[in-house]
């Protein structure tokens, strides 16, 4: 077991490490070619060449590449991401709170699209050609299809901004000017969590929603091939309840799967994170990356890759580690 | 997303059949003629290149409206733009058009036909997407089959790669190297094949590493194939079935990558309409709080070709199932 945690977390580090060259490389040396190199972008526009190779210089851009890195490398491992070319201040500052609304939005929309694809994909997989089951399939397929860069300002659209013309889906019912949810802001879980709740209800849900379409299908896939094993035909033979039985019997031994899937789709969630986060102003790592893509601010946009690079990395190890905690099969395949 | 889950799917249910390739083609050809869905989104999907290659001219000569031509009186006051079979009368790229110009779809905020743009929209996704789609099938199939026959340290090499690349949001990466190559439609092409080679380089490894270990394999080693044959005569066709299903969501996944490349305007530049950049325009502008269409038509586009591909890939799996079951 102890091999195995350490094997896993040497894993993690060189995929850590290989992201920084990866970002290193992208944004420092190709950059450099095809764009202003950062000595050009800090001195400023007016800035004569003697003055840009004084930046240069002090940023150690004139050493060889490989000093360049070591450099670049051991101010990260010291929490430096650099200095912002267009905000006045240092790029950890604006990562930090970033990556706690952005860690707020995912784990949300991870609560909300489990509970809506655990009833649905489980009663699919209970009663497979039902009604239910059809219906539920059906909504999968159609929740599969709508991007997440559509269905963010159509919620925004028909749950935050018609309220406040007196309508909810196009119907006038409301008195003008309700707010039934907010349209942009948010709230830090410190501050109030109330609010940070209320604030992130609409971006939870556009965020789950892809999600819990292709959770239904898993879960009802695993729920079917669980049902068809003997041991729940023996569950029931001694007379247990469908509930017992999905439960207790098909729940821990869907369970080990079900982590794996949720940390592979946390890493895939912070894609989609870039868009929601734009629509409804919350202040997180694909706000912030999307305004330094528009002002080409290198530093932070380096920041914010290597950040949800570490957030998925974190994600897929954790979740590793826990499947082995759940599943005493791979305890035993790691011994070995 | 739905990459993913097609992708452990097919990691969880395929074993290479044993029968012959022909006769599985054959019945599952069969068993997907007789499928309504499948034929519908085929369909859908026939339409949608049709209109892609013919109808996006057939609209612009008919309205006269070329797609990225700005009419200043498609916008009426309050830069509102006209709506849903508005026509327009001042003689305003509109000569040879006595009656008016009609916009079907209404216009945009910058006064462009949206009819026009969506359909000329249509032949850039596609275009993106099967490129990427081809281009990424080209990478992925020879490095799976490699890794899968070889195996050893070859396979041990492109397990890694493929772990690694998957373990990332692919979609900031692919931004952050938009960003630093700059926008462009070869660019956006190769970035997105980039994005995407290991999906079918794990499914052809996966199969390959399985297949070669049947009695057959070894039959043809035995009387003397080379591992050239082997591998183009004897493996690939095993895993064309799996491959097949999988092709198709690629492209709908690329349809996505390249929009959202495309909406956070790092994809295909402006003014060449595509879906993502005329939902950006509406989105960003947020002229789509006035006029919904403008977020509805590159939309809707979007959805239902998607929701094509879904349904065809599903009906695809099903009739390759060598059990014949519906699930």
């Amino acid at each position: 077991m102890r091999r195995m945690i350490l094997r896993r977390l040497l894993g993690a580090a060189v995929q850590l490490f290989v992201v920084t060259i990866l970002a290193w490389l992208l944004f420092y040396v190709i950059a450099r070619f095809t764009g202003a190199s950062p000595a050009q972008r800090i001195a400023g526009k007016t800035a004569s060449a003697a003055q840009i190779a004084l930046v240069a210089k002090i940023l150690g851009l004139n050493k060889p590449y490989w000093q360049q890195y070591l450099i670049f490398l051991g101010h990260l491992l010291h929490g430096d991401f650099g200095y912002s070319y267009f905000q006045d201040r240092p790029v950890s500052s604006i990562l930090w709170p970033a990556t706690r609304a952005t860690t707020s939005l995912v784990l949300g929309a991870a609560v909300v699209w489990l509970a809506i694809a655990a009833p649905i994909g489980s009663y699919g997989g209970l009663r497979p050609r039902s009604v239910g089951d059809v219906a539920g399939r059906g909504l999968a397929i159609v929740g599969m299809s709508i991007p997440v860069f559509w269905l963010a300002p159509m919620i925004s659209y028909f749950f935050a901004f018609q309220p406040t013309q007196g309508r909810i889906l196009g119907l006038p019912i409301l008195p003008s000017g309700t707010t039934l949810f907010p349209i942009t802001g948010y709230t830090d879980f410190g501050q109030s969590p109330i609010q940070w709740a209320y604030h992130l209800i609409l971006p939870w849900i556009t965020l789950a929603i892809g999600f819990a379409a292709v959770y239904i299908r898993y879960i009802r896939t695993l729920t079917a091939e669980q049902l068809s094993e003997d041991y729940t035909r023996t569950a029931k033979a001694k007379g247990a309840s469908t509930r017992r039985i999905l439960l207790r019997h098909v729940g821990r031994n869907v369970a080990p799967t079900m982590t794996v899937l949720l940390g592979a789709d946390v890493a895939t969630a912070l894609s989609g994170v870039f868009f929601v986060e734009t629509v409804f102003a919350v202040p997180g790592l694909g706000w912030t990356g999307v305004y330094a893509i528009q002002n080409l601010d290198y530093p932070v946009i380096t920041g914010v890759v290597i950040v949800a690079a570490f957030i998925a990395v974190l994600a897929n190890t954790i979740v590793d580690l826990l499947h082995g905690v759940l599943d005493p099969r791979v305890r035993r395949l790691a011994a070995h | 997303m739905t990459m993913d889950t097609q992708l452990l799917e097919h990691e969880m249910e395929h074993e290479p059949s044993a029968q012959s390739p022909v006769g599985l083609r054959t019945q599952a050809f069969r068993r997907l003629r007789r499928d309504p869905v499948s034929i519908f989104a085929f369909s859908l999907l026939v339409f949608l290149v049709l209109a892609a290659i013919f109808g996006a001219p057939l609209a612009a000569h008919l309205t006269g409206h070329a797609p990225n031509a700005q009419y200043a009186n498609a916008l009426s006051v309050g830069a509102k733009p006209i709506g849903i079979m508005q026509r327009l009368y001042e003689a305003n790229g509109t000569t040879h058009n006595p009656h008016g110009s009609l916009f079907v779809l209404g216009a945009d905020s910058l006064g462009r036909d949206l009819l026009v743009r969506v359909l000329y929209g249509a032949r850039i996704s596609l275009l993106v997407a099967t490129g990427a789609t081809l281009l990424a099938l080209v990478i992925g199939v020879s490095l799976g089959l490699l890794a899968g026959y070889l195996g050893g340290w070859v396979d041990g090499v492109v397990n890694r790669l493929t772990e690694t690349a998957m373990a990332f949001p692919n979609l900031l990466l692919a931004v952050g190297i938009a960003v630093v190559v700059g926008p462009g439609i070869l660019n956006v092409v190769i970035i997105i094949a980039l994005f995407t080679w290991y999906y079918p380089a794990r499914i052809v490894r996966s199969a390959t590493a399985a297949t070669k270990q049947m009695t057959f394999v070894a039959a043809a080693r035995t009387m003397g194939a080379r591992p050239r044959r082997i591998l183009f005569v004897h493996l690939l066709p095993q895993v064309w079935g799996p491959l097949l299903v999988y092709a198709t969501s690629i492209i709908a996944n690329n349809i996505l990558f390249e929009a959202g490349l495309s909406y956070l305007g790092v994809g295909v530049p402006e003014p060449t309409a595509s879906w993502g950049s005329m939902l950006s325009d509406a989105v960003q502008s947020s002229m789509y709080t006035v006029d919904l269409s403008l977020a509805l038509v590159p939309g809707l586009a979007l959805v239902i070709t998607m929701l094509s591909f879904n349904l065809l890939g599903d009906g695809l799996r099903d009739a390759l199932d060598p059990k014949g079951t519906r699930r």
